[in-house]
């Protein structure tokens, strides 16, 4: 098996202690097709794979290969149509309303687009990373707890915006609103972190510092990730393990550090003709 | 030239006279039916209907006029409270506009409302209703049903402000950004916490725009509320006109220009501390 | 399994609150204010909150006892038609003459064009906003002192509601437009109407069509109401059956109202769609 050699390596390369024993994936995704109409076309068509606690994942492709749907699907903004999809050992399609949305305070989330409430406050908009967590009566006010609010501190000095606490989110930059999506993200103490082509709205320099940050705090807080990315070269560089995809199938499932040309060619190969 | 010939009548300046021509004979015929509609209107209206001889000629009217600026300013002490009483009619009644637009609006924003079908339809129908109504009408209904007093008056300028409150509110609701959606329900929360951190923050400077100028508008409306039962400053009008006393009346509509560049320049101050 | 702790940093950490001196102050003062404003209003005019809600069930009740057969006869008479006809006569005057006075005010009152901000636009801005201000039924009650009942009082009180309100639309959407054609204009060495035509009109014209309907729209809703107080047209119908307690004719003549104004409004609607999508 491919990725399974992948995982002790890529724990070796990420620093951390060597897993002997066997171990359950975090994330298991099993023939998962979806279409967005009944009639309509496949936008995947059977993906298989899994995602473990010390992955790295990057999903690449073309455009249009269905990899934000796959990122989707897993905490059901996008209803699935057929598969399987087993998350911290709950199956993810079975779940209705409160436990579904128990499980979706499990998972964190970063948006292409930030996805902030542009008239919010930058602590008000991490601060609602912890709504999942907090009652009716708290939120009506706004009134979190000590905790939260030292956390979201904490999380904003982290990724470096703690001078914009108080701003409203629309007068920061783009990278710095990602920085706010990051925080977010985090407050809600996720034990897996999806990226929706976190990178795809800011330009090149900014792009590799939020990465890099994503992965710094991926690291200390021993979070998982599946990120979904176009730009090659990015996910090589920040990523131990990398997902190809083309029009709804999984073509390329490795290291990112075993991945050759010849690979890469196969999942652009649409693009270059 | 002999080149240049048939390119000129086919598309130069003959064709572009030609067609000007035609489209000039259709707006001209639009016109005079335009015209000729118009000027039947002021025959019937202006010629047929009016009772020219009783107003005395210009002479009469003059005198009329006259006795409108002959201000009767001992009436001062009489209007204040009068005035206040207008202002806070239309103060008590855009509020209670809001409070009952709330739920026309939630049934009349196509992306939340609980029933296309049933709720939709009634929640638009109650806009087009609410704003169809003259705010007199309103208050002739609510004077017959709750008695004399400012009860009816604000009654009628709540029931006249649903419309144009709950229609805006509606359309903001639906064009809201629905990425931040996304992300509070990414979070895990429910559905009253989407409402109220995805969708309400983006909506609130529309609505409270919206209320600041409908609370504009209701003083205007309130002013004249007395005029059917309803008090403030209405009532003083009628009473002084009922008297014969013009110079009163026109120290009224002056007492009603205050009120109102009062409400400018408080609406003023409350829209730019709210964008 | 990765599981993410709370860490707990050594550092001090800053501590934050919702709350900020003086912009949370003053937050809460205005709050405070409006509120205590609305209950002295609530205690001043005397107001019983429970007839408030009993207001509603009330006026059904009222409505479906006295007011409900509506009669229908009494709408259907000539006399009345004829009203109808004289009232839609006004709201069409009234809003012609209003928004041709209009468009020249609207002119002073843009701050872009106008012609002298000294005094033109202090004055269009004057004229405007004092046609607003004052209540269409109030201009109607002048007008019917000075020049006696009928249709031509109402017609003026109509003009003058008309030019208050498409007037402000008017210099609003004037305000709005791109100022380049307009310097061009100038440049070439146009006159203040040539610039007008030229530069102004056409990126307006459509949207000055679409107000103009509009107003009309809303003209013809005050106008269901002007013969109330004596400017002839269906209200004076409703004055006189309101006063003899004649309910179901009140219910009629409001339901005929009621369906001619949507009428009005399905009609200005459908015009208006049109003539945007020609934009």
């Amino acid at each position: 098996m491919k990725h399974e050699a992948g995982i002790v390596e890529g724990r070796i390369a990420r620093g951390l202690p060597r897993y002997e024993e066997e171990q359950v994936p975090v994330l298991d995704v099993r023939n998962l097709k979806v279409s967005y109409t009944s009639s309509g076309p496949q936008i995947l068509k059977g993906i298989n794979f899994s995602v473990d606690s010390s992955d790295f994942c990057a999903v690449i492709g073309p455009s249009g290969a269905g990899k934000s749907t796959l990122i989707r699907c897993v905490n059901r903004l996008v209803e699935p149509s057929e598969g399987e999809i087993v998350l911290f050992g709950q199956d993810v399609r079975a779940l209705r309303g409160g436990e579904l949305r128990r499980l979706r305070r499990r998972i964190g989330m970063i948006f292409q687009e930030f996805n902030l409430v542009n008239r919010m406050s930058v602590m008000d908009n991490v601060l609602s990373g912890r709504l999942g967590y907090t009652g009716p009566f708290r939120s009506f006010f706004k009134a979190f707890t000590r905790e939260d609010i030292d956390r979201a501190l904490h999380l904003l000095e982290r990724v470096g915006l703690q001078d914009h606490v108080d701003k409203r989110a629309d007068a920061l930059s783009g990278g710095q609103r990602q920085r706010v999506g990051i925080a977010r993200a985090l407050m809600q103490k996720p034990e897996i972190l999806l990226l929706d082509e976190p990178t795809s709205a800011l330009d090149p320099k900014i792009s590799r510092d939020v990465m890099g940050l994503i992965r710094e705090l991926a690291d200390e807080f021993k979070v998982p990730v599946l990120c979904n990315i176009h730009d090659v070269q990015l996910a090589l560089e920040t990523c131990n393990r990398i997902i190809g995809m083309q029009d709804g199938y999984k073509k390329f499932d490795g290291l990112a550090k075993g991945m050759q040309k010849r690979d890469l060619d196969e999942i652009y190969a649409m693009e270059v003709l | 030239m002999a080149i240049a010939a048939p390119d000129a009548s086919e598309h130069g300046f003959d064709a572009w006279v030609a067609h000007k021509r035609q489209r000039r004979i259709g707006n001209w015929l639009l016109v005079a039916a335009a015209m000729a509609v118009l000027g039947w209107c002021v025959w019937d209206t202006i010629v047929v209907d009016t009772d020219w001889a009783r107003m005395g000629g210009a002479l009469g009217i003059a005198g009329t006029i006259e006795r409108f600026f002959l201000i009767d300013w001992s009436l001062i002490p009489h209007l204040l409270v009068p005035a206040l009483e207008t202002m806070m009619m239309a103060t008590l009644g855009t509020l209670l506009g809001c409070v009952l637009s709330l739920p026309v609006a939630w049934f009349g924003a196509a992306n939340v409302t609980p029933s296309k079908y049933f709720f939709y339809p009634v929640g638009r129908f109650l806009m087009v209703l609410s704003r169809s109504i003259h705010e007199i009408i309103w208050a002739l209904l609510f004077v017959g049903a709750v008695g004399l007093g400012a009860l009816p008056g604000i009654l009628a300028v709540a029931m006249r402000s649903i419309g144009f409150i709950s229609k805006i509110t509606a359309e903001a609701i639906e064009n809201i950004d629905p990425k931040p959606v996304e992300a509070i329900r990414a979070v895990g929360g429910n559905q009253f916490q989407v409402m109220y951190y995805g969708i309400v923050p983006q909506i609130l400077p529309v609505i409270i725009g919206t209320i600041i100028f409908e609370w504009d508008i209701n003083i205007r409306r309130s002013a004249i509320m007395g005029l059917v039962g309803a008090g403030g400053l209405g009532l003083v009008f009628f009473r002084q006109m009922a008297m014969f006393n013009y110079g009163g009346v026109t120290l009224v509509v002056l007492a009603v220009l205050v009120l109102i560049a009062i409400g400018e320049i408080v609406s003023h101050y409350a829209r730019k501390a709210v964008i | 399994m990765a599981v993410a702790t709370v860490e707990t940093a050594a550092e001090p950490r800053r501590s934050w609150s919702r709350y900020r001196h003086p912009s949370s102050t003053i937050r809460f003062a205005v709050i405070l204010g409006i509120l205590a404003f609305l209950g002295w209003s609530i205690a001043f005019l005397n107001i019983d909150l429970s007839r408030v809600l009993g207001a509603f069930p009330r006026l059904a009740e009222i409505l479906a006892t006295r007011y409900f057969p509506p009669d229908v006869g009494y709408v259907t008479d000539a006399d009345f038609i004829h009203s109808v006809v004289r009232t839609l006569e006004m709201s069409l005057l009234g809003g012609f003459f209003g928004v041709a006075c209009s468009i020249p005010l609207a002119w002073l009152a843009a701050r872009n064009i106008t012609i002298s901000r000294r005094i033109a636009y202090p004055f269009g801005r004057l004229a405007i906003m004092c046609s607003r201000s004052i209540h269409e039924t109030i201009w109607t009650i002048l007008f019917v002192t000075v020049l006696g009942f009928g249709m031509l009082a109402g017609t003026l009180a109509l003009t003058v509601f008309c030019i208050g309100f498409a007037g402000k639309l008017f210099s609003d959407e004037l305000e709005a437009i791109d100022m380049g054609p307009v310097e061009a204009m100038r440049s070439v060495g146009a006159g203040p109407l040539q610039v007008f035509q030229y530069a102004v009109l056409p990126q307006v014209r459509v949207a000055f069509t679409g107000i103009a309907i509009y107003t009309w729209d809303v003209a013809f809703r005050a106008a269901t109401v002007v013969g109330f107080f004596g400017g002839g047209g269906m209200g004076w119908y409703l004055k006189r059956t309101t006063q003899q307690l004649e309910s179901t004719r009140v219910a009629a003549i409001l339901l005929v109202i009621i369906g001619l104004v949507l009428l009005a409004e399905l009609g200005s609607g459908w015009l208006r769609k049109r003539i945007a999508r020609m934009r």
